[in-house]
């Protein structure tokens, strides 16, 4: 039955004829000469080659069985230097995404379907919003701690035992090792292998960390060499920070290039711009240990011990100058004090003896004075009386006794007559 | 007896010694005995340097080996 108001003289298509028609028409309007902008959140992401990514309006409940729905696709040529271009940006399309792809109407046929072949993606738009995304993961992080909590972790004064995560084979992980076993040092690495890019990568990240952290090792070193931003988005993952925030082992990141900067090397205690700084910086460590605790310990050990000897060496040789100037001035101190004293005494003696004899002459003049034999010379006499005693007084003699008179040439005897006392 | 004494205190005697000669305490009969005991002090002194050399001397090339290892 066909309404009224319709025409029933138009042409009868065939199906393959209309869909002909619609697609004359499509392309027409919205074809490849005349791209047009859609807008939309992507509900699948399906890729074997070719990518297949259906876009839904954003916000729009999916059990909402009436929401509109485009089936996008980019077809493995164009899609392979586009997806460059978006890792490059550190993009990858994921669902929930909102995107906006420059592209243009496919009908295909055999399935009644129109779709949209995508020929540009709005990639300042998507890197807004993957940056809004990130600073606001990021400021959660602060605000729980998360940031904070590993740099709370002591690192060992001589961290040997380092535990990596990294995947082997890789430059990075070449470089990392590489400073580590040059360094000379016994370094004991313990190693996790992972993925470092790519959707699988944070699981395996957080469950390397978690191993090590519970294996116990000194430091737990996060290593990736450079790549695309794509390639280094797995290190912004919020499971791999929260990994690190939680892990009671210092963990240190070498992720990248210079000027990248995940959030996990935020997060980290200690961050190194590439694999080969942080592989220098822990060897620093170790060797920094070493000079200040041994090497310069040992070479004052050796300048003390020089002074020391030297010290002692110079002190025993003064002492014994000493001793031996000592005892010479002592001996020489006392030969001359003999020699004084002895000059003194010989002085002494001559002088006594000068008295002496000057004494001696002396006494020999006063003596030779009262010599008798000269006063007798001189007319004195010495009267003794009969018991022989010199008479001195008229007491010694009496009247009529007999007394001997001495001179100067003999003697006679005389008798006392008479005794005259002086008046 | 000097060899029970350590450094410090044979040091002290021996500079006790030392200072009686200069401050002219030292009669010539107790001259000889202290001459006497400081040279044993000095020779004791010198015996123990000697050997803290040699010692130090077989230890010093493996401390050196510390020293100059960077």
């Amino acid at each position: 039955m066909v309404p009224d108001e319709i025409s029933t003289d138009t042409h009868i298509h065939e199906v393959g004829e209309f869909y002909e028609l619609l697609t004359a028409q499509l392309e027409s309007a919205y074809g490849k000469r005349n791209p047009q902008w859609v807008r939309g959140e992507i509900a699948k992401v399906y890729e074997k080659g070719h990518v297949y990514i259906d876009l839904v309006d954003a916000g729009s409940s999916p059990s909402d069985a009436r929401r509109p729905m485009l089936g996008t696709h980019c077809w493995q040529g164009p899609w392979g230097s586009l997806k460059r271009k978006l890792s490059e940006d550190g993009i990858t399309l994921k669902e929930g995404m909102v995107v906006n792809f420059l592209g243009y109407v496919d009908v295909y046929a055999p399935q009644g379907k129109i779709g949209f072949t995508i020929m540009q993606v709005d990639v300042e738009g998507l890197l807004g919003d993957a940056a809004k995304r990130r600073a606001d993961l990021i400021k959660k992080l602060h605000a729980e701690g998360v940031v904070d909590a590993n740099k709370q972790t002591v690192v060992p004064p001589v961290p040997l035992r380092v535990g990596l995560v990294a995947s082997p084979g890789t430059e990075g992980y070449s470089d990392f090792t590489g400073q580590l076993l040059n360094s000379g040092y016994g370094f004991e690495i313990t190693l996790v292998k992972t993925a470092v890019q790519g959707d699988t990568a944070p699981p395996q990240i957080v469950s390397a960390i978690q191993a090590l952290d519970a294996h116990g090792v000194d430091i737990i070193c996060l290593v990736r060499g450079g790549g695309s931003k794509g390639d280094l988005s797995c290190f912004d993952d919020e499971r791999i920070a929260r990994a690190i925030g939680a892990s009671s082992t210092p963990v240190f990141t070498g992720i990248g290039h210079t000027g990248d900067e995940s959030i996990a090397d935020i997060v980290a205690h200690t961050r190194a711009i590439t694999p080969t700084k942080l592989g220098e910086e822990i060897a620093a460590l170790v060797s920094g240990w070493h000079q200040r605790r041994v090497i310069i310990p040992a070479q004052r050990i050796m300048v003390g011990t020089a002074e020391v000897l030297d010290e002692a060496t110079e002190y025993l040789a003064e002492r014994r100058r000493t001793m031996i100037f000592a005892v010479r001035d002592r001996l020489r101190a006392e030969r001359r004090h003999l020699g004084s004293v002895r000059q003194q005494l010989l002085m002494q003696s001559r002088h006594f003896m000068t008295s002496a004899s000057q004494l001696i002459v002396s006494t020999k003049q006063l003596l030779s004075a009262y010599d008798p034999k000269k006063r007798m010379a001189q007319g004195w006499s010495v009267t003794t009386n009969a018991s022989g005693q010199v008479v001195k007084s008229l007491s010694d003699v009496a009247v009529g006794e007999n007394v001997r008179v001495l001179v100067s040439d003999g003697s006679f005897e005389s008798t006392v007559n008479k005794k005259d006392g002086n008046s | 007896m000097t060899k029970n004494m350590d450094w410090n205190e044979a040091a002290t005697e021996l500079n006790a010694i030392v200072e009686s000669f200069d401050e002219g305490e030292v009669s010539v009969d107790d001259l000889f005995v202290k001459l006497e005991r400081a040279t044993a002090i000095i020779e004791s002194l010198e015996a123990r340097l000697d050997a803290t050399k040699a010692k130090v001397e077989e230890l010093a090339p493996r401390i050196a080996q510390v020293a100059n290892d960077e």
